[in-house]
């Protein structure tokens, strides 16, 4: 096991500095005054160079991206050329509320799509094992932008149920936090409700048609002994896979909510940055969401080991 | 006609203002045309409203800028001046359009930037509450030499920056000489370092270029970087980072990617605000707003457009707030280089513009027909001796093969901004018509302003490396000095069309120096013949700006510029 965690540790430390390097690259690879972007077409020249000089920009590049190097080793990502502010507390701030939003969709759709792709799978071509496919295939094929455009015109601007701007008041408390997030986690727990609900239900499907289901049925265990000592670890191990990279995909924002709700998390926060040219957000926003996935997909490979004592991870 | 009572302030007035006090008892001005010329000219509220009276008017309800001036120490925006009966406390929640960057009062350049930094930095001449007009802000009154050269500020006194620091003349030249150094506003040209003296503390003198009969609307919130800056900030210092200011409102907390809080000053020279404070809250488009009204989650618009926002005027709790104004786009066309070199080939271009269509499609006739040139119908030296541009396609094909030009193609350059979008695409269907193929080219329009319309390099002259053809949206002006100034005049730093015509620069300069009326109006008729005979940029409409709140609100009032002031609102008791 530490073998494992040492070797994916490492891998994850590269794949962090690719990242970093794309990023610098693609930012850099067309010629930019970042002081003249930030201060304006109209900004006299010396304020730009002393802009440029402040922000070390004037530098060449492969000093610029040895610094940036050194500095995310320390998660010291420098200002945002934006709001000319620190960028680790904003984007901590966008990464805790993306955290929010992705908290509570997930916590609506994990168990109601287990347990309905359980169902389904053991009801396999029943009336209901369709009816859940076809409500799963539905509701994954209508984008969220559309379920979260129709839940602001229904819930929020007809019934007025809900707000439809998803940022609470300050200092909220968590009711009503969640009272605000609940239309945007919903909207997000639409779509996925038919990526986990499917994936469950074919795992369940295998694994019921596997020789040890067959061997523990004849052996005489009950169906729910039968589902709850042999099916439900076997059959969930794909959908965890699935979970932990939606993990990553929350985290990252999913931007089309993001705006319908107004909300400021990872995907807003980001679009902004790359609208803007704003190097060290993009970054960080960057590093940060590739962080979230690597430790969603260990999370994730720990959950299966741990459920499926034949993976060995040190193999 | 009291001849009495009209010849007790023709005693006490200048030259200048005789003049426009005679224009208008002679039926030469409307009345609004009247106080907005005399308000600019540093006449009392209570000679305005004498003259209003002496010719037979009421001035009650016609001069409420000029009833601010006369108040002195109570001006357009303050608590009192519009404090309706509204119930004391609670906060005013605003959605507003998000600002391009940093709040940096000299170097901002977008409307929703306008808008924040109001709330806590003030003008010198701040907007009346008819929301067309000037009227007396951090300055109590003001006037010129007969020759419009020189103009003296009297500023008002007891003001103190929300640090508690004393407000002082100090404050007001060093604003003015970074907003020189800067050149990022309607002064270039008009004042240069060292024109702007501190006489003594509560008194500056302005000793201009050249004459300018405008003047006070250029220090006024009209041209909206002049807000007044404590003296300690320097070139780049923005509100969020250094929050300060003399206004009502103190700044609490700004965050770019969702929104501004303001807290009540309650050591406001106008007096205390009802409301408890405010919260501006950031969209990127106006559908999220108007959305955001429906569901209750804001209280008011500062803009919205006649498109996205059609539910709100059905709506019988919504106010909405609709007023005439220079608001406009500018399709500008390289003189300098390029296919649009040949007057004939703009002219041509102009005319397939089908003006009447354009306004019906894009603002439900919430505008008005331009004739290519910024002189807009109701500025009281607007002249009608120049013919209406009509569409006119045979003219068109006409002009183009003069010109030998055929299969003129070339790319429509537009940042993502309200209808400019649907207006490329409208008019790449009327130019097609002439055989003029344009090819829309939308960018987001916070990186559109750097990359196409005024890009930094070359730097000299400005705007030399704008593309050859674009749409830019122009915000509104309570006089056309920026716009001729700052987009028509010989280098002038948004002169995108890279226009240069000695006759223009010089009926230009004969506008500003204009004394009278009548001189005004002549000198205008020839911009207005001129623009619209070189068409350095055509202008098919001026649009109606377009804002308003909940009716559980009352006392709020918006500039054209995208400045909302809130500082007489309240709930409605």
């Amino acid at each position: 096991m530490t073998r494992y965690l040492s070797r994916r540790l490492l891998l994850s430390l590269i794949t962090l500095w690719l990242l970093a390097t794309i990023v610098f690259v693609i930012t850099n690879v067309l010629p930019s005054d970042v002081g003249r972007t930030i201060l304006g077409p109209f900004a006299p020249q010396e304020s730009v160079d002393a802009m440029n000089q402040r922000l070390g920009t004037d530098r060449a590049l492969i000093v610029q991206y040895a610094d940036m190097l050194r500095r995310l080793v320390t998660l010291d990502f420098g200002q945002s050329f934006v709001s000319q502010q620190d960028v680790l507390p904003q984007i901590l701030g966008a990464v805790g509320r993306s955290a929010k939003l992705a908290g509570l969709a997930l916590l609506i759709t994990i168990p109601i799509s287990i347990v309905a792709g359980l169902y389904a799978g053991r009801r396999r071509d029943s009336k209901r094992d369709r009816a859940i496919v076809l409500l799963g295939v539905t509701s994954s094929s209508i984008p969220e932008f559309i379920t979260g455009t129709i839940l602001v015109v229904v819930v929020g601007v007809q019934l007025k149920l809900l707000p439809v701007l998803a940022t609470p008041p300050a200092n909220a408390d968590i009711l009503t936090q969640v009272r605000y997030l609940l239309m945007p986690a919903t909207a997000m727990a639409i779509v996925y409700f038919g990526y986990i609900a499917r994936m469950t239900r074919s795992g369940t499907i295998d694994v019921l048609q596997s020789d040890y289901t067959r061997t523990a049925t004849m052996k005489g265990l009950t169906t729910s002994q039968t589902m709850r000592r042999h099916v439900l670890r076997n059959a969930l191990i794909p959908t965890v896979a699935v979970i932990a990279v939606q993990i990553g995909y929350l985290f990252g924002g999913i931007i089309a909510v993001e705006k319908i709700f107004n909300y400021n998390g990872m995907g807003a926060t980001m679009l902004f940055a790359a609208q803007h040219k704003d190097l060290p957000m993009l970054t960080a926003g960057v590093i940060v969401i590739g962080i979230v996935y690597m430790l969603a997909t260990l999370g994730s490979d720990l959950i299966t080991a741990w459920m499926n004592p034949r993976i060995r991870l040190d193999a | 006609m009291d001849y009495l009572k009209l010849d007790s302030v023709r005693k006490s007035t200048t030259p200048l203002q005789l003049d426009v006090v005679e224009a208008y008892a002679r039926g030469k001005l409307s009345r609004r045309a009247f106080i907005q010329r005399a308000t600019i000219l540093g006449l009392s509220g209570a000679a305005i409203s004498t003259v209003i009276i002496a010719c037979g008017g009421s001035s009650s309800s016609s001069a409420p800028a000029s009833a601010a001036a006369s108040a002195g120490a109570s001006a357009g925006a303050s608590a009192s001046a519009a404090a309706s009966a509204g119930a004391a406390g609670g906060t005013i929640r605003v959605a507003c359009q998000r600002p391009g960057g940093p709040l940096d009062p000299v170097a901002m350049v977008d409307l929703a930037s306008y808008g924040i930094t109001a709330q806590s930095f003030e003008f010198l001449c701040t907007l009346a509450p008819n929301a067309s007009d000037i009227a007396p802000g951090l300055a109590e009154k003001w006037s010129s030499n007969d020759a419009l050269t020189v103009w003296t500020f009297n500023l008002r006194q007891g003001v103190t920056w929300h640090d508690g620091t004393p407000f002082t003349a100090k404050d007001v030249v060093a604003t003015m000489e970074r907003l020189v150094t800067a050149g990022n506003s309607g002064l270039k040209g008009v004042i240069d370092k060292g024109s702007t003296v501190a006489t003594d503390d509560n008194t500056v003198t302005f000793t201009l270029l050249g004459a300018n009969g405008n003047f006070p609307y250029l220090v006024s919130v009209f041209n909206a970087q002049t807000l007044i800056t404590p003296e300690a900030y320097v070139s780049g210092t923005t509100l969020d980072k250094v929050p300060a200011g003399t206004g009502a409102w103190k700044l609490d907390s700004y965050d770019i990617a969702s929104g501004a809080k303001f807290s009540r000053n309650d050591k406001w020279w106008g007096g205390q605000t009802l409301l408890d404070g405010s919260e501006f809250i950031f969209f990127d488009d106006t559908g999220s707003m108007v959305t955001a009204y429906q569901g209750g989650s804001v209280d008011a618009l500062v803009q919205f457009d006649v498109l996205t926002g059609a539910p709100l005027f059905d709506d019988p709790n919504f106010t909405v707030v609709e007023t005439p104004t220079t608001n406009h786009r500018q399709i500008w066309m390289r003189c300098d280089k390029g296919q649009f070199v040949d007057k004939r080939v703009r002219q041509a271009l102009a005319l397939t513009f089908d003006r009447p269509a354009l306004i019906e499609q894009l603002f439900k006739g919430k505008a008005i027909v331009a004739n290519d040139h910024v002189i807009a119908p109701f500025y009281p030296y607007f002249s009608d001796t120049v013919t209406q541009r009509v569409q006119d396609i045979d003219k068109a094909k006409a002009l183009l093969a003069d010109a030998g030009v055929t299969n003129l193609k070339a790319t429509l350059n537009y940042g993502q901004l309200s209808e400019i979008p649907d207006l490329a695409v409208l008019l790449q269907s009327q130019a097609a018509q002439a055989g003029i193929t344009l090819t829309p080219a939308g960018m987001d329009n916070g990186a559109f302003y750097g990359a196409q319309w005024c890009p930094a390099a070359p730097a000299d002259p400005p705007c030399s490396g704008a593309a050859e053809l674009g749409i830019v949206d122009y915000g509104h002006r309570a006089t056309p000095d920026v716009f001729l100034n700052s987009a028509f005049k010989s280098k002038g730093v948004w002169n995108s069309s890279q226009y240069s015509s000695a006759p223009f620069d010089d009926a230009f300069k004969a506008f500003q120096s204009a004394v009278g009326v009548d001189a005004q109006k002549a000198a205008c008729a020839n911009i207005e013949q001129i623009l619209n005979d070189d068409v350095p940029v055509g202008i098919p409409y001026f649009y109606n700006y377009l804002s308003g709140n909940a009716k559980t609100f009352t006392g709020v009032y918006t500039c054209a510029l995208g400045q909302m002031f809130l500082s007489a609102a309240s709930k409605v008791a």
